[in-house]
């Protein structure tokens, strides 16, 4: 509890500050006055969850060794990235009152969205675990690799955020067309199939998708035990870090005008 | 003075609109300048559209401006949008802790300034409850008193003073006065003469995004006033005397007031200006506007002779629907009962902007009427009562 020496340092507290406390209103707001509280963080992912397992083991008879883990490490680190993106591209155009604040650091915003959004994947977290034991996967060394997992796609949903917002902004479209795109993508990830039914053909195009290589990632940790393709996180970790740094860029450098075209 | 707070140069800020496929650009100030230093206020008037919240957007660095430059020391304080950030479903207190790290202070510091917050704000028994069980005034109230305890070098006010009543009001003139006194510049947008006279050392007159008047306060604002007569009288024709009903004179600036984009065109008594007490009275008002005017406020008044107001009706308490206006037309107000006692009245009439900021027009105590009836007591009022005795004789 020292007083902030450097106008720099105050800033950087002040930022952490506008973060932590944002973070905090949004999570309040969420669950304060709901019977489920944060117990809804669950919702969406157990029902998917149930659904994939029904129509895509029983209906559709889909061959993969332990489908229910499978797929719930697919339906949470995608939901924690579409959840992100879905309510990041309405950050600057739904909070007009932070915009017209003097001095208000908006490049946090994005921050906040992907860590809410990321709270709610860690809340649902225990379920996946217990759902592990139960599969019978036990804990492993490759375990350790998944902060860096987290960080990583934690970069490129705040690095797509950046230039999302800043666009729809001057396009309102834009959260329409991202709603449906992320629709799309929803098929095009490996959420509920595996990899291995892409043919070969298309695969390098569909690789593209950053999503690919996280749900690869996260599989190979999670579900076998085994350290991610480090050539898969160092391009993922590249992408995102140049995402996350164009992105802001254009954000900052649109940012003035904002205020003007809402 | 040593080094200034804040400092316009050539100001100047160019909007472009894409309306209709034509680009258009325009510019919302222009050459724009003044210097500002600690302890010094400084009003901003001017009409509507006049540029005065672009040039707050401009000093809080709120957009680039397009031409020249603003220079800012210390951290920009602002009432501008109060309460837009809060959350009803978060308490008074977590709702002022947002509000204060939003408008630029660290956690601990809105921590430590909680309790004088909320004591400013007078929201003591109130402020760990949700923000919608609040009044709308509560709100203000707390929106407010964080605002003004975040301390900053410079403070932009946009039309503030509407907030709580007049003693809470008072409080926020103190506030403000304390932080000019510890060196707080501070830029006040106003459309009152008063607050401009009263507060500011200093005002800057804009017109149409430029300076017609900068200087001392109390000079600028006679300019300002002086312009504003005239541009009244220019722009209604009728603003020379005009006889209304009974030959009593309407005059610009005695007892009618406004600023002419609305105007009252007649008004009509019916059944007369003699009417009974208990009898029904319909008011009859003939209006014109002059340009679009967003859902105004008809109001009419009566008052005694004394100039005590007896009855005080307009649309917008009595939530009757009056559309955007724009031309001709008339309204009616029908009271099934005037139970005022014996004796003469005045009518005043007037239609007022949506946000009471300014009449169109007001006729003052325009119209005469006398009301009619047994004489007996010292009130303004007859109603229909009786006396009914019960026991108690001999």
């Amino acid at each position: 509890m020292t007083a902030a020496r450097s106008p720099a340092m105050r800033r950087l507290q002040h930022r952490a500050d506008v973060f932590r406390v944002l973070v905090g209103r949004d999570l309040k707001a969420m669950y304060k006055r709901s019977f489920l509280g944060f117990g809804w963080a669950l919702g969406l992912p157990v029902v998917q969850l149930l659904v994939f397992t029904l129509v895509f083991r029983r209906v559709l008879a889909v061959e993969v060794e332990n489908y229910p883990v499978f797929v719930f490490i697919g339906v949470l680190a995608w939901g924690w990235f579409q959840s992100s993106l879905a309510e990041g591209v309405g950050l600057i155009t739904g909070n007009r009152a932070l915009v017209g604040q003097p001095g208000f650091p908006l490049v946090v915003l994005p921050h906040v969205t992907v860590a809410v959004r990321l709270f709610h994947f860690l809340v649902a977290l225990p379920l996946l675990f217990g759902l592990m034991w139960w599969g019978g996967i036990r804990p492993s060394w490759p375990w350790l690799s998944l902060p860096l997992l987290i960080v990583i796609q934690y970069l490129l949903a705040v690095g797509l955020c950046y230039p999302l917002a800043s666009m729809n902004v001057l396009l309102r479209d834009t959260q329409h067309v991202t709603r449906v795109l992320l629709q799309m993508m929803l098929f095009m990830t490996p959420v509920f199939y595996d990899v291995g039914r892409v043919p070969d053909s298309i695969l390098g195009w569909y690789s593209l998708n950053p999503m690919v290589g996280m749900l690869e990632s996260w599989r190979a940790v999670l579900l076998h035990g085994a350290w991610p393709d480090p050539r898969v996180l160092a391009v993922l970790l590249l992408a995102g870090a140049v995402f996350y740094a164009l992105g802001r860029s254009l954000f900052v450098h649109q940012s003035h005008r904002f205020l003007e075209e809402l | 003075m040593s080094e200034p707070r804040v400092s316009a140069r050539n100001l100047g800020k160019r909007f472009r609109s894409r309306a209709g496929g034509r680009r258009e650009s325009l510019w919302a100030i222009r050459e724009v300048g003044f210097e500002l230093g600690a302890g010094e206020v400084l009003g901003v008037m001017g009409g509507n559209g006049a540029g005065k919240s672009t040039l707050l957007r401009m000093l809080g660095g709120l957009g680039r401006p397009s031409e020249g430059e603003v220079r800012v020391k210390g951290r920009i304080g602002a009432l501008l949008d109060l309460g837009g950030g809060f959350l009803g479903d978060l308490t008074g207190r977590e709702n002022a802790v947002l509000a204060g790290v939003v408008a630029g202070l660290l956690r601990r510091e809105v921590g430590s300034r909680m309790d004088e917050i909320v004591a400013f704000a007078e929201l003591e028994e109130f402020i760990d409850e949700p923000v919608r069980h609040f009044s709308s005034g509560m709100t203000m109230r707390l929106a407010f008193a964080v605002a003004i305890h975040t301390d900053p070098g410079v403070l932009l006010v946009d039309e503030f003073l509407a907030v709580g009543d007049l003693a809470f009001q008072a409080k926020c003139r103190q506030r403000i006065e304390a932080l000019r006194n510890d060196g707080c510049a501070i830029v006040l947008v106003s459309q009152g003469m008063e607050a401009i006279r009263t507060m500011c050392d200093r005002a800057l007159w804009l017109r149409g995004g430029r300076v017609a008047g900068v200087g001392e306060a109390g000079k600028v604002a006679e300019q300002y006033e002086a312009e504003m007569r005239e541009e009244t009288l220019r722009r209604t024709p009728q603003t020379v005397p005009k006889v209304v009903g009974d030959g009593r004179r309407l005059e610009a600036r005695r007892n009618r007031f406004g600023s002419g984009e609305g105007e009252i065109r007649e008004v009509r008594l019916v059944p007369g200006k003699g009417v009974a007490s208990g009898g029904p009275l319909a008011v009859e008002i003939d209006f014109v506007a002059r340009c679009p005017l967003p859902t105004p406020v008809f109001v009419v008044t009566v008052t005694d002779r004394d100039g005590r107001v007896c009855l005080d009706l307009n649309t917008q308490a009595a939530k009757a629907p009056v559309p955007d206006l724009d031309g001709e037309g008339s309204i009616r107000l029908v009271i099934d009962r005037l139970d005022l006692a014996k004796g003469d009245y005045r009518l005043s009439v007037g239609l007022f902007r949506a946000d009471w900021k300014h009449a169109y027009d007001f006729h003052w105590a325009g119209y005469p009427l006398s009301v009619d009836g047994p004489s007996g007591g010292k009130g303004p009022l007859a109603p229909p009562a009786r006396w009914l005795m019960e026991g108690g004789a001999r």
